[in-house]
């Protein structure tokens, strides 16, 4: 088993090493096609200025960063109110079986209606709440000692103070570790934003696979475009990666 | 004062209805963009609409086509096979690693990188996998000889794709196991220790029967995610070649997004929607049974 685990440590470092090496392989490399002669080179990011990527990282940084800080707001709220006795964790189970990409159809729709489609808003409101985030809040609410919230309550605070002063301040690393995972899946949509919004709003994900539809030969610039497309996600999750797995594990656990 | 004794009641069992309020904004969310959306399937699934124009009601017509179309039901071949080949291996991966590395000085490093696939930029591991494994140029065939030919043949392609959604998602079934595996408490361990139980016996006989809960769990998700996702599919072979790997999920997008069919792309919709319902059903029977069994026992 411990081979086993190697291999598969191995065959998953593999992709991950390359992403951080290709990026600086020069050209000249490529056209001579000989992997002997991949030395190290700058080039490629500055080739990266032509092509659009900075605008998709704008794109994707505004949206998916509105998403995160609604997520947690209501995911908050939601998660107290449920900790409180509101019965809402089987529609949250529910919901946490249905990703977004399946109801694209119904969702196309009703940004139709509402004059959604094609603006910053189709990436944003759809995503307002996350299942997940609610999940995992509930979870470490459940290890909050109740004392603190009821003195709180004898202090005469209301809830929504009790949430923001107490519950919130508390709970920190849980949020911080949560905002992660919610970054991520967010970041992460391919197929929603292209069939949501056209080019001018594409995402970093959007972004990618067209550029690597369209210069499929161009190993540095896809390297680079790749490397700098995921160095927000890698920069967060080494940062607080020791949280995030334990929010994720404790979360699942029983 | 029966107000008041109420509210005390009330406030014992924990159930403090002004805090509800603050579920207000996501129920409204959940309800708005899942529960609507999820019941308008029905309504969209009845009509010919092709995203930009005003959708005609044509009845029946979408799911009866669902009947006789060989495309569906070679997708939902595709997917099964895909989950025949992902979801064993899956599980298998995640209890052999959680296992070995449980106690390990190198365990939370393990589980760093084993998780880290599934958060980075899906884009950027779709151009990473494609530089590496193209069969024509890619780096591990020029260096090693070892081709994987996914360009051209069906089964390879399927492979492919299997090995992409192994390599991002074995981390969540890993840190799942080896939360579970924590839960054992340690006297169960002994117990069967001093009852003379060599070490992989205590594995095989206490420790992996304890994490069937889990690892039917990790199955039920993984069936939903093998029935409905596609991003891989999307990002890797674009659903070929010959449509071997053209999943049910990707179906869907090609009907309603590339051929603009967004009526029928509603009837698949549902059609998928049933499906994982009836095996997430069948699953929870399963489990229930063997839940019911135990407690006979």
């Amino acid at each position: 088993m411990r081979l086993v685990t190697a291999a598969f440590c191995a065959f998953v470092a593999l992709p991950l090493v390359w992403l951080a090496y290709a990026a600086f392989i020069p050209a000249e490399a490529l056209v001579r096609a000989n992997l002997a002669t991949f030395g190290f080179s700058l080039e490629n990011f500055a080739a990266l200025h032509a092509t659009g990527l900075w605008r998709a990282m704008g794109v994707s940084f505004a949206a998916t960063g509105l998403v995160v800080a609604a997520q947690l707001a209501f995911g908050l709220g939601a998660a107290y109110a449920i900790r409180n006795g509101l019965r809402m964790l089987g529609l949250v189970m529910l919901l946490l079986a249905l990703p977004s990409e399946l109801l694209l159809v119904p969702l196309y729709r009703l940004l139709q209606g509402m004059a959604l489609l094609d603006t910053i808003g189709a990436l944003v409101v759809p995503f307002l709440a996350s299942p997940l985030v609610v999940f995992l809040l509930l979870q470490a609410l459940r290890r909050v000692p109740w004392e603190v919230v009821e003195a709180a309550r004898l202090d005469g605070a209301g809830e929504v103070t009790i949430v923001h002063r107490v519950v919130a301040p508390i709970l920190r690393p849980e949020m911080t570790a949560t905002a992660v995972l919610a970054f991520a899946a967010h970041w992460n949509l391919v197929l929603y934003p292209r069939i949501m919004t056209t080019e001018a709003l594409w995402t970093v994900q959007a972004f990618l696979t067209e550029l690597l539809r369209a210069r499929p030969f161009e190993w540095g610039l896809l390297g680079a475009a790749a490397l700098v497309a995921s160095l927000p996600l890698l920069v967060l999750y080494v940062a607080f990666e020791k949280r995030i797995i334990e929010v994720f594990e404790s979360g699942f656990r029983s | 004062m029966t107000a008041r004794a109420g509210g005390r009641a009330r406030r014992l069992a924990g159930v403090r209805p002004r805090a509800f309020a603050l579920a207000l904004p996501a129920a409204l969310a959940f309800v708005t963009f899942s529960i609507v959306p999820l019941l308008a399937v029905l309504r969209y699934a009845t009509w010919r609409w092709s995203g930009t124009t005003e959708p005609v009601a044509v009845g029946a017509a979408n799911l009866l086509r669902l009947l006789r179309d060989d495309a569906l039901w070679s997708s939902l071949g595709t997917t099964v096979a895909f989950a025949l080949i992902a979801l064993p291996a899956f599980l298998t991966l995640s209890l052999a690693i959680a296992l070995a590395i449980e106690g390990l000085r190198l365990e939370r490093a393990i589980k760093a990188l084993l998780f880290a696939p599934g958060l980075i930029t899906v884009g950027g591991s779709a151009i990473a996998w494609y530089l590496l494994y193209n069969p024509d140029f890619g780096v591990v065939p020029e260096l090693t000889g070892l081709i994987l030919p996914w360009t051209s043949r069906p089964w390879a392609a399927l492979l492919y794709v299997v090995l992409f959604t192994l390599w991002q998602q074995t981390g969540y079934g890993v840190l799942v196991t080896s939360a579970a595996l924590r839960g054992i408490p340690r006297e169960v361990k002994e117990a069967a220790r001093v009852d003379g139980a060599r070490d992989d016996q205590v594995r095989r006989l206490v420790v992996i029967p304890m994490l069937a809960p889990t690892l039917l769990f990790l199955t039920i998700i993984g069936t939903v995610i093998s029935l409905q996702s596609y991003t891989a599919v999307y990002l890797l072979t674009r659903g070929g070649p010959f449509g071997s790997t053209r999943v049910l999920g990707y179906y869907l997008y090609e009907t309603a997004f590339e051929r603009y069919e967004l009526g029928y792309g509603a009837a698949i919709t549902l059609f998928v929607l049933a499906i994982t319902l009836l095996v997430a059903y069948l699953q929870a029977r399963i489990l229930a049974r063997r839940g019911a069994a135990e407690a006979s026992t």
